[in-house]
């Protein structure tokens, strides 16, 4: 097994990398940035570097500090978390390159799957089916003629993207420029690529995404469907479960075998997912994403699976140790983002510092998080501070469970969306299940709004 | 005593005693000198980079210029080394460090005079660890 593996990341992912680091015997490296000298990845670390300043452009994106680090501390392995460098082919080949065993797929499997627009074509000559869309986008020019072919509405994405970053949702051609202008800089922004792509849009549909893992024996299972569907107005995910309710099983079965057909497709190998919009009987691929996800845990819970520790075996050359009919999904788990921003304020991210923090505990609830009173939220990274997620023998045990978590749940000085949650769960519309992902953003969030200028 | 002698004589080895003995603050009283020195240490006790062992006493002296690391990488003295007391005019590369291979300079951004050299040949930096304190008076 690895000896060392450098956590390449901060928050609660670098936590939960150094715990499954620590469960396997592995001695950890963290990086940090100046901003985050106080932070719980750094302590519970075995070693911790500081790589530079708060921005992380600087920091958690500085690959030369980031390879010297682990050159100096002997880190045979690398674990990129999610976000910042996880899907960078060419970091995971400066990796490669240096001897440093990238946790992940390889460089080119990320490359191909990164580039959004290509991973599309490469799905739909495998036969996976994908929604309707455009190449690369040179100018509003070319996306209006995209979009009069494909026809109205249209969804504007980044091919570097993630995280509904660089996303834009155009209904008619009048409000094509200044989107396409608006993605572009945003993607330019957080990605350092500012193309753009096009898609038809899907009214409606759900967001559902198939969980895989495989190794580099040609060894592949799937662990079954999370339900991604509740989306804030900026497309990022803030409620997960697993299984996906109100799921046709014929829907679900094919969903899963596509996605092992679209993994063996790009001979794919480590812990990866992949996103479908589901209307109906319909299902369209849209992208592959190559890393560990935020709401792993759901899938943790519902299959006794530890994602993490899997994702270091199988970089390590282990076969897995478990086949398809070893897998079998036991109740139903759901996850809320407790993220430090304002939902009464279009979700703007708070920083400051945490005063006071009360978790939840008890029967089924765990919690992801590295908060602790007195932490300083910088300014500078994702809003996420802890994820606490229910598992039940039932969905309905699963809700209120979590209700009774987020009851529990107390975080001071800064605004999250504790509450917000709660609400969500007690709606009607959540409770009966299968909500699309513009449940949120279109109609609870508005009517939430009204309700509030009223009170 | 100048105060450049004082932290050479005194400080330095204070400074040393302390990362070897892995303590977190150390205080030294005499006639009428009084030193104490205290770091920030996280957890886990096994080797860090110089900058979570920053003697804090020295940087709170106002003539002091402490220059840090950018990158992350192992540092290199020049030949001859500049050492405690070394004269610096103008901005003069005083070491390197070096990262995956690349020479990274440390320049002394200014005329002065070495007071404190807190690496030694070889020693594993991070960024913002400091390097070398100059006196600009």
């Amino acid at each position: 097994m690895f000896k060392k593996v450098l956590v390449a990341n901060r928050g609660e992912i670098a936590l939960r990398i150094i715990r499954a680091c620590r469960e396997l015997g592995i001695a950890t490296v963290a990086i940090f940035s100046e901003a985050d000298r106080a932070a719980l990845h750094v302590r519970l670390a075995d070693e911790a570097f500081c790589v530079g300043p708060g921005p992380s452009a600087r920091s958690y994106l500085n690959i030369p500090n980031i390879i010297s680090t682990a050159l100096i501390t002997g880190a045979d392995a690398l674990h990129p978390g999610y976000g910042f460098l996880a899907e960078n082919a060419r970091f995971a080949q400066i990796c490669a390159d240096h001897g440093i065993t990238f946790i992940g797929p390889s460089a080119d499997v990320i490359a191909q799957m990164g580039d959004k627009a290509n991973a599309k074509e490469m799905m739909k000559a495998a036969g996976v089916p994908v929604t309707p869309g455009t190449g690369v986008l040179a100018s509003p020019a070319d996306a209006a003629s995209g979009a009069r072919k494909i026809g109205y509405p249209v969804l504007l994405k980044a091919t570097a993207g993630g995280g509904g970053r660089g996303m834009r949702r155009i209904m008619e051609e009048g409000e094509l420029e200044n989107a396409f202008r608006a993605a572009e800089s945003e993607a330019e922004a957080n990605f350092g690529d500012g193309r753009i792509y096009m898609e038809k849009l899907i009214l409606h549909p759900r967001h559902i995404e198939v969980q895989v893992l495989a190794d580099s024996h040609g060894g592949i299972v799937h662990l079954g469907e999370r339900d991604c569907s509740i989306q804030k107005p900026s497309h990022q995910k803030l409620i997960e479960e697993a299984p996906a309710p109100g799921l046709d099983a014929h829907v679900r079965d094919r969903l899963c075998a596509v996605a092992v057909t679209a993994a063996q497709a790009c001979e794919y190998t480590n812990a990866g997912t992949l996103e479908f919009l589901v209307s109906g009987d319909d299902v369209y691929f849209m992208e592959m994403n190559t890393r560990i996800q935020v709401e792993h845990p759901v899938t943790e819970l519902i299959y006794g699976v530890d994602l993490v520790k899997e994702q270091i075996r199988i970089a390590f050359g282990e076969p897995l140790g478990f086949g398809q009919g070893d897998l079998s999904p036991h109740g139903h788990a759901i996850e809320c983002r407790i993220n430090a921003e304002d939902p009464d304020r279009d979700f703007a991210p708070a920083a400051g510092l945490v005063s006071a923090v009360e978790l939840p505990g008890g029967p089924g609830i765990r919690v992801d998080t590295h908060l602790f009173a007195g932490l300083a939220v910088p300014p500078y990274y994702d809003s996420l501070l802890a994820k606490i997620v229910a598992v039940g023998r039932t969905r309905a045990s699963a809700i209120s469970r979590m209700e009774r978590a987020l009851a529990e749940t107390r975080i001071e000085g800064v605004k999250t969306t504790v509450e917000l949650c709660g609400e969500i769960l007690r709606d009607p519309r959540f409770v009966d299940g299968a909500v699309p992902i513009d449940f949120l953003p279109d109609a609870f969030m508005v009517e939430r709004e009204r309700a509030l200028a009223q009170a | 005593m100048t105060f450049e002698d004082l932290i050479a004589s005194r400080v330095r080895p204070l400074a040393e005693t302390l990362l070897r003995e892995g303590l977190h603050a150390l205080r030294i009283g005499e006639a009428d000198l009084e030193i104490e020195l205290s770091r920030s240490v996280p957890s886990g006790g096994s080797p860090q980079p110089a900058s979570l062992e920053r003697p804090t006493a020295v940087e709170s002296h106002p003539a002091y210029d402490v220059i840090t690391s950018e990158v992350v990488g192992r540092v290199r003295f020049l030949r001859p080394p500049a050492t405690v007391g070394t004269l610096v005019e103008g901005d003069r590369e005083l070491a390197f460090v070096e990262t995956l291979g690349i020479r990274n300079p440390i320049r002394s951004r200014g005329p002065g005079r070495v007071a404190v050299v807190f690496v030694e040949e070889g020693q594993a930096v991070d960024y913002g660890a400091p390097l070398f304190a100059l006196d600009r008076s």
